[in-house]
């Protein structure tokens, strides 16, 4: 929206958008969204059970042949890691959650918040999803290495597969502590913001 | 009053602030959503999730500040969550100061068409952090140094000073583009 003198005036073009979605609409959304968030609260919660319930049937299954009592120790430890994992990795982190919160915070204060929860998110990942699956593979092929090295076992047959398995675990740890980090500086720059800014 | 009638009158007094906020904030919601989201698709979600949170979280209003600040703060905190939950785009964010020394990619864009021009300043919008985000939509907004204080928390001198910042950034882009134009 260009002025006399040729020039651009933002404020007037940000508020001379046309509405896309009309209030009526909206309130229809609303209705149906507020009867969808149970059902997709379900559904995200059986999404999140998915790995843990994995590993943990793996262990199970562990624990009941016939390993060395140590083996079994540490698949049922693996067990018991990953099915308490489901509900440390899901503690406040369903979008019920938000309401209150959104409209008590100011922009700050929730940025900071937000951040720092998808920050623990990440580190509570790597204990307590990625632990338990490290410890079951671990419990599985450690007490096979001294038959491979003497050159016996299936362990030898399988290195391409466990190659690649310990590839895509550095991947992705490395992926995780460099999201962290930024993370980390994220909050850092939103202390420092608070500290010479906040009122 | 028993407590089924006290939670009814609850129900119909959050249900009219809802409404009296959606009809009031309605079009200004939706122009923050757009600063927080380009794909059609997914804004018309991140909106529907705005109005969502707003109707529920009037359960609480008590009045503490005004609804106009509140439903700013609940659209704000709801669409920064969006924005920060979406990883590749939250890792390519920049603050205000770093903006000012990005070059205009936009700038053979410039055209008298308002359209072009919107989405021209939507993208320079969607490059922010989400707090110089939201002192910049509360710019446009009209909004004063107060108001836009209660709802980024920040202090009166550090909004000035982000208020200088954009308007630095905005003169640079729209009205040196419009003499360009000439």
């Amino acid at each position: 929206m260009p002025n006399d003198s040729g020039s651009i005036d933002p404020k007037a073009i940000w508020q001379s958008q046309p509405r896309e979605v009309s209030t009526a609409m909206l309130e229809k959304m609303v209705r149906r969204k507020a009867q969808e968030l149970r059902r997709k609260t379900r559904r995200e919660l059986l999404g999140s059970f998915a790995a843990p319930v994995a590993v943990a049937a793996f262990s199970a299954i562990g624990v009941s042949l016939d390993y060395n009592p140590l083996q079994r120790v540490a698949f049922a430890l693996a067990m018991a890691w990953s099915l308490a994992g489901v509900y440390v990795l899901n503690r406040g982190t369903w979008p019920a959650k938000i309401a209150g919160d959104a409209a008590l915070a100011t922009g700050l204060e929730f940025c900071r918040r937000e951040i720092q929860q998808q920050r623990d998110l990440s580190r509570r990942f790597l204990r307590w999803s990625f632990g338990p699956i490290v410890l079951a593979i671990g419990a599985l092929i450690v007490p096979a290495i001294p038959s491979a090295l003497r050159g016996g076992g299936a362990l030898p047959k399988m290195t391409p597969f466990f190659t690649l398995l310990a590839l895509w675990m550095i991947g992705l740890f490395a992926i995780r502590r460099s999201r962290r980090r930024e993370l980390d500086r994220e909050i850092d720059e939103l202390n420092d913001i608070e500290k010479e800014h906040s009122r | 009053m028993g407590e089924s009638q006290a939670s009814s009158t609850a129900d119909v007094s959050q249900d009219r602030l809802y409404r009296d906020a959606a009809e009031q904030y309605g079009s200004a919601l939706e122009r923050l959503a757009r600063a927080y989201e380009a794909n059609a698709d997914k804004r018309r979600d991140l909106l529907q999730e705005i109005h969502f949170q707003l109707w529920r979280s009037f359960e609480r209003f008590d009045a503490r500040c005004s609804v106009r600040t509140w439903v700013y703060r609940v659209g704000h905190n709801v669409a920064a969550s969006h924005v920060i939950r979406e990883r590749r785009v939250f890792s390519s964010l920049v603050s205000l100061e770093e903006l000012q020394l990005l070059p205009d990619k936009d700038q053979d864009r410039f055209a008298g068409d308002n359209c072009i021009n919107l989405e021209r300043l939507s993208a320079l919008i969607r490059q922010l952090k989400p707090l110089d985000r939201q002192v910049i939509v509360s710019y446009l907004e009209e909004m004063d140094a107060s108001a836009i204080g209660d709802i980024t928390g920040l202090s009166p001198a550090g909004v000035a000073m982000r208020v200088h910042r954009i308007k630095q950034v905005l003169a640079r882009r729209f009205h040196e583009g419009g003499r360009h134009a000439e």
